[in-house]
């Protein structure tokens, strides 16, 4: 409507609500109006879009430990939303992220969801992190503004209300995954699990430890550490006297460095795994060849699965000169704006109000979503997503898929 | 579910526990020097140990310069800090014959404002001086050491060594006993006491920068460890110490270290943060005047001297001793 008013001035003169102009006279300028209007809106990248923008909120950690991760995940959602902008929008409309710093903390998001809703007026937002997607949700659903949570992993987040999904497979799949895979493929008995104490450490631990022992494996030690730690001493050595054979670690991003670090200067070389968190070439570069053999999880296609993966890794090299940190999060988080474009698409092309309850509607309706770099993400009865497991293991330094289940 | 213990790991823990004393031997003795000298808490240490960090984190990550240079640079940065806050914080409190409450409530602004800073030009995540922070390990029959802790004993055991010469020996060093022993009778006798405060700073700046330098060549830093973890176990060491016991204090951290490692043999590693606050309340009820045992002589010549840590952390500064906190 904007636009239109705009245009409207200049070629009338006045604002279209006040226009006094005779009938004929009128309509034929209206018409005139109305075609500049629309070539101005088929002109991707023109900076001037037909209606109001289509927002929605994002909110990830922009500083603080967790940052590493966030700054990544926003610049390829600014890219995704770019991308979708250059090729028109949504029914001519623009599609515009607000983007909030969360800091991966709880209280922090509330603040920020709670702007979301009550000054940005989004009707959708994405979020990640376990314990800020488990403190935001009873305000979605108060509020009735669809949340997809994208990155979040801890299995209690399907039951989080109405309004609350994921879009990304929670911990009950790779975990379980990788639990079975370390006792059945590489010949693991003994395992050690260390996780931080915090919402995603605990549950991912609990799934891997439950998985490990279905799958024969037992569990000789269970620790964890507070988020903040650093010095790792005294765990490491509780590690080597149980004398595991190998050691998962659910973890934050800077301590699983720290940790891996002080297990190879006291002599405990035992085989590691981790999650989607560890997946980060910046680890590698700081453990050096104490990395090698980490295996990790990753719910998001390779580039020998997906060739988009590929061409995204191209436009990462040429932009920064190395890869995102967090690949597979980044995926998602890339991918999200094009399911919201989906969605804001049904319920325009259905001429409803631009509200939660119908981005919800249309969730359900859809349901089946082809994305560029996830593939195809089916959103399933109890909020969740499916996806295959990709094992990952550092070998000479990189990265490299090793399995797929 | 138990883990069973062998005593090659409880050698290993023994070790490297030690080890990593290190930096909170140094880290206390600071604390105690300054306290006994200029007879401030100076919580705002752990504003200094941010400054001194991350001014040899520029000069390392950033410029890329030799340790030795990175070193240089955080303790002219250090120092230069410990001698503002002497100059313009202390000596002002001093003036004002401020009481100890004011002083408490200045040097943890300080130190917060420091950690506010650190976060916001670098960033909450945790950092390390160079970019890996694995070193060298050689085994010596079951116990792995690495060149992290030889370098980390030699350090802290040539710097005591140095302070206590330079205590002993030299006129600074022995004006310093002085003005910690009776501030007005070394006043008398020539002997000035802005010069003693700025040297314990000084001291205390250089031994700061030492211990911050062996805690990022090994662990990664976050800006608020220094006030939440470091500092607190050099409050705790001193006042087990007994106050103006400079060198005790430095062992009862090391003791103290030694405490938390070992502890992971009974309690899970999730507690063991937790043991330094509850070694705080036992300390401050249990032993408020410490419990490193002194000759009787030297009870006797010190018994003018505030004996009690928690008597000191009570007590007002007098006008009869120029408003400073005794």
């Amino acid at each position: 409507m904007a636009i239109k008013r705009i245009v409207t001035k200049i070629l009338v003169g006045k604002n279209p609500s006040s226009s006094n102009i005779p009938g004929g006279q009128q309509r034929g300028r209206i018409w005139i109006t109305a075609a500049v209007a629309a070539g101005l809106q088929v002109l991707p990248g023109s900076g001037v879009w037909a209606q109001e923008a289509l927002k929605f909120g994002v909110a990830d950690p922009l500083t603080g430990p967790s940052a590493i991760f966030g700054l990544d995940q926003m610049q390829a959602v600014r890219w995704a939303v770019e991308d979708i902008n250059a090729k028109g929008g949504i029914n001519g409309r623009k599609l515009e992220a607000i983007i909030a710093d969360h800091q991966a903390k709880p209280e922090v998001g509330i603040a920020v969801v709670n702007k979301f809703t009550s000054v940005d007026k989004v009707p959708v937002f994405i979020t990640a992190f376990s314990s800020v997607v488990k403190a935001v949700a009873s305000i979605a659903d108060r509020e009735k503004v669809l949340m997809l949570s994208v990155g979040a992993n801890s299995p209690d987040i399907k039951n989080l209300g109405d309004y609350v999904y994921t879009m990304f497979p929670l911990a009950d799949i790779d975990m379980k995954a990788l639990g079975a895979y370390m006792v059945q493929k590489q010949g693991k008995k003994r395992a050690a699990v260390l996780y931080v104490n915090h919402e995603t450490g605990i549950e991912g631990a609990k799934v891997f430890a439950q998985a490990f022992t279905h799958a024969g494996g037992e569990v000789v030690l269970n620790d964890s550490y507070e988020e903040t730690r650093s010095d790792f001493t005294g765990l490491v050595l509780k590690v080597r006297a149980a004398n595991p054979d190998t050691i998962h670690i659910h973890s934050n991003v800077s301590d699983f460095t720290a940790l891996v670090a002080q297990m190879r200067q006291l002599g405990l070389n035992t085989q590691i795994t981790s999650f989607q968190t560890a997946f980060n070439p910046k680890m590698i570069q700081e453990v050096g060849a104490g990395a090698e053999g980490i295996i990790v999880t990753a719910m998001a296609p390779s580039s020998e699965d997906n060739p988009n993966v590929a061409g995204y890794l191209n436009r990462w090299q040429q932009a920064y000169k190395r890869e995102p940190i967090g690949l597979p999060y980044t995926q998602y988080f890339h991918d999200a704006p094009y399911i919201i474009a989906q969605l804001y698409k049904w319920v325009l092309d259905r001429n409803l109000p631009v509200i939660g309850e119908n981005l919800r509607k249309a969730l359900l309706d859809i349901k089946s979503f082809d994305l560029p770099l996830t593939t195809r993400i089916v959103f399933n009865d109890d909020h969740t997503v499916n996806s295959p497991t990709y094992f990952w293991q550092v070998k000479n330094g990189k990265f490299q898929v090793i399995g797929k289940q | 579910m138990t883990v069973d213990f062998s005593w090659e790991i409880v050698g290993q823990l023994a070790w490297t526990g030690l080890a990593t004393s290190t930096f909170y031997y140094l880290f206390a003795v600071a604390f105690a020097l300054v306290l006994k000298v200029n007879r401030v808490w100076n919580f705002g240490q752990a504003g200094m140990m941010v400054f001194a960090y991350f001014s040899m984190y520029v000069a390392l990550q950033w410029w890329a310069v030799p340790p030795l240079v990175g070193v240089a640079v955080g303790i002219v940065v250090t120092i230069a800090v410990g001698v503002a806050l002497e100059w313009f914080g202390f000596r002002v409190l001093r003036n004002r014959r401020s009481s100890v409450l004011t002083y408490f409530i200045f040097t943890i602004a300080i130190s917060q404002f420091a950690i506010y800073l650190g976060e916001m030009i670098f960033g909450a995540a945790p950092k390390t001086l160079y970019t890996s922070i694995m070193s060298p390990v050689f085994l010596v029959g079951p116990i792995a050491i690495s060149h992290w802790d030889l370098r980390a004993l030699a350090v802290t055991v040539s710097l005591s060594l140095a302070l206590a010469v330079f205590l002993r020996v030299t006129k600074d060093g022995q004006s310093l006993s002085a003005v910690a022993d009776n501030s007005e009778l070394a006043e008398v006798y020539g002997i000035g006491l802005d010069r003693a405060y700025a040297i314990s700073i000084v001291i205390a700046a250089v031994l700061v920068v030492a211990g911050m330098y062996l805690v990022g060549t090994r662990l990664p830093m976050y800006p608020a460890t220094p006030l939440n973890q470091f500092l607190i176990l050099a409050v705790i060491a001193t006042i087990l110490a007994g106050i103006g016991n400079v060198f005790a204090a430095g062992i009862a951290a090391v003791v103290l270290g030694m405490i938390q490692t070992f502890s992971i043999l009974v309690i899970s590693s999730t507690w063991q943060i937790l043991i330094i606050y509850a070694l705080i309340f036992i300390t401050i009820l249990l032993f408020p005047s410490g419990v490193v045992l002194k000759p009787p002589w030297r009870k006797i010549s010190r018994a003018a001297e505030p004996s009690s840590g928690a008597a000191v952390i009570a007590s007002s500064p007098s006008p009869a001793n120029g408003g400073r906190p005794r």
